[in-house]
């Protein structure tokens, strides 16, 4: 064989783009940083003249103070049970609505756009807002603090999910389709399994999640190390504060090792 | 007393053991809402106990043809009857029920791999068990029993409760038939069961087929690209050519200019599976 001519069709010209892109990027970074155009203030000069004050908090941090320990036994095992629990809840009533907002396991569009729309809302409203409201209609303690988790991660799981959903390969779906099965037979005998494995997982990285803001729930009344947390930060104790962090973080890190132990397992 | 005779006999209805039904197509026209036309004035009548090769490549109209027969595809004009039903009539529910008495088979298996192979079987009771039960996960002793029966005639009832995605491609395709054999099928539809497979497991395949044709005197109907299969294992051959239907004749008479008029080109060595 001679070499012969190759006829490479035309390389696509890429730069106009970047050029847009580049140039919008400028133009919006200019307009959030500067004052006199509406943008935020950046004053780093605040971050020298309240040095003093930071450095004496931090270097209390770097001092924990464990007469606390006993004081927070009832509280960390309180913000485990809410993780615990409102996982497990979420958990049972994220297995339908992620069938019903994943395309293969829902055809029907009104209820799959209903289910993706409802939960679009749930995701978008912070945590802290629907503590404060729950804790507010239902008072003090562990329940409000549950019922935020339930939501926040039923906005985690059913979105992953049913996006996990949606990308695999449903071919199975036909051949029970072609034997005369329903949605429903299909999603329960065949969809489950499938999508089992990364339901699983989403679910345990929603758990080690839960940990780390149920700690925080407590600051608006809704139960667990928060209230401690915002005790001994009214009293400006930092060095208290430093061991109760310190808690959390062996919790979380604990956590996270069961799950990647669980996940690895899952495979 | 009245109830209990009344439901036999509907089990009867339901379960013909050695039930089989023609296929009637009637001007069937199917256009897809891109535009395309897959099907044009396609008019074919299929005996019961056929062992029909529908033969042509890939976008001639095949898969469209045999997916009218279980209604996967509807059609745009024209009529399907499968025995009693027409099936280009029916939705919903009473499609379903139909589809329950029509086995099917793929090219890519179609299987849950990380389901069980008795739960992928069980699929092909579907039609034949109440919804709840399979919500339940409560496969009633009847249904159980016809699915280990179908795996024990595709010789892989010791797999049973292994994963289906640990199986190979051929022991795929057996669990695939035993799925559409649980349904206790009236008509067997195959569409391309062995591009996926290599040469032995393929004839493997098709002998189980042709078995259960001859066994259970089954209507099938294949989809092909190769030659020397559809001459092997079928009976009647069907050329189709851009949506039409351009061959239909015994296959021990189709000769390998019958398949280079349905191919529009010569036969080449990879129109068959034994080179």
């Amino acid at each position: 064989m001679a070499a012969t001519e190759l006829a490479v069709p035309p390389r696509p010209r890429v730069w106009p783009r970047i050029a847009v892109v580049t140039g919008a990027l400028v133009v919006i970074t200019v307009l959030t940083t500067l004052p006199t155009l509406g943008g935020v203030e950046v004053d780093l000069d605040a971050i020298a003249r309240n040095w003093g004050n930071g450095a004496e908090r931090i270097g209390k941090l770097f001092r924990p103070d464990l007469s606390i320990l006993p004081r927070t036994w009832e509280p960390l095992i309180e913000t485990i049970e809410m993780a615990l629990v409102g996982t497990a809840i979420a958990a049972v009533l994220a297995v339908p609505l992620s069938l019903w907002a994943a395309r293969p396991s829902n055809p029907r569009a009104a209820t799959r756009r209903g289910v993706r729309l409802v939960l679009n809302v749930v995701r978008a409203v912070p945590d802290l807002v629907y503590a404060t409201i729950l804790v507010a209609m239902i008072g003090v303690g562990t329940l409000p603090g549950i019922i935020t988790l339930i939501l926040f991660d039923l906005g985690i799981v059913v979105k992953l999910v049913s996006e996990a959903v949606d990308s695999a390969d449903a071919s199975y779906m036909e051949a029970g389709r072609a034997a005369g099965g329903t949605q429903t037979q299909i999603n329960r005998l065949t969809t489950l399994p499938q999508m089992w494995p990364m339901f699983a997982s989403q679910v345990l990285y929603s758990l080690e999640l839960n940990v780390r803001v149920s700690a925080i729930l407590g600051i608006v009344g809704a139960g667990g190390l928060g209230r401690l947390i915002d005790e001994v930060r009214g009293f400006y104790r930092y060095d208290s504060l430093a061991t109760i962090i310190a808690e959390i973080l062996v919790v979380v890190i604990l956590i996270e090792l069961l799950s990647n132990f669980l996940r690895k397992r899952l495979r | 007393m009245p109830d209990r005779t009344q439901r036999t006999e509907a089990g009867a209805h339901t379960t013909p053991a050695s039930v089989s039904w023609p296929i009637d197509l009637s001007h069937v026209t199917v256009r897809y809402p891109n535009g395309v036309t897959a099907l044009t004035d396609v008019s074919l009548h299929i005996a019961s106990g056929e062992m029909v090769a529908v033969v042509g490549l890939s976008g001639s109209g095949k898969s469209t043809l045999i997916r009218t027969i279980n209604g996967l595809v509807p059609v745009t004009s024209g009529a399907v009857r499968v025995g009693p039903h027409t099936v280009s009539a029916l939705s919903g529910r009473p499609l379903r029920a139909l589809r329950g008495h029509i086995g099917m088979i793929f090219q890519g298996f179609n299987l849950a791999d990380r389901a069980s192979v008795y739960h992928n079987v069980l699929v092909g009771r579907f039609a034949h068990s109440p919804t709840w039960r399979t919500v339940l996960g409560i496969a009633g002793a009847n249904d159980r029993d016809i699915a280990m029966r179908s795996l024990e005639s595709v010789g892989m009832l010791d797999k049973v409760w292994g994963r289906a995605g640990a199986l190979s491609g051929g022991q795929k395709q057996r669990v695939a038939i035993a799925r559409a054999l649980s349904q206790e099928p009236a008509v067997m539809l195959a569409d391309e069961p062995v591009a996926s497979l290599d040469p032995p497991t393929a004839h493997t395949v098709m002998s189980d087929l042709l078995h259960i044709n001859r066994e259970r005197n089954l209507t099938v109907l294949v989809n092909l690209h190769l030659v020397d299969l559809a001459r092997q294992y079928t009976t009647r051959v069907i050329g189709l050519r851009g949506g039409k239907v351009v061959y239909d004749g015994l296959a021990a008479h189709a000769t390998d200019a019958d398949f280079e008029a349905i191919y529009g080109r010569p036969i080449q060595s990879r129109d068959r599976l034994d080179r």
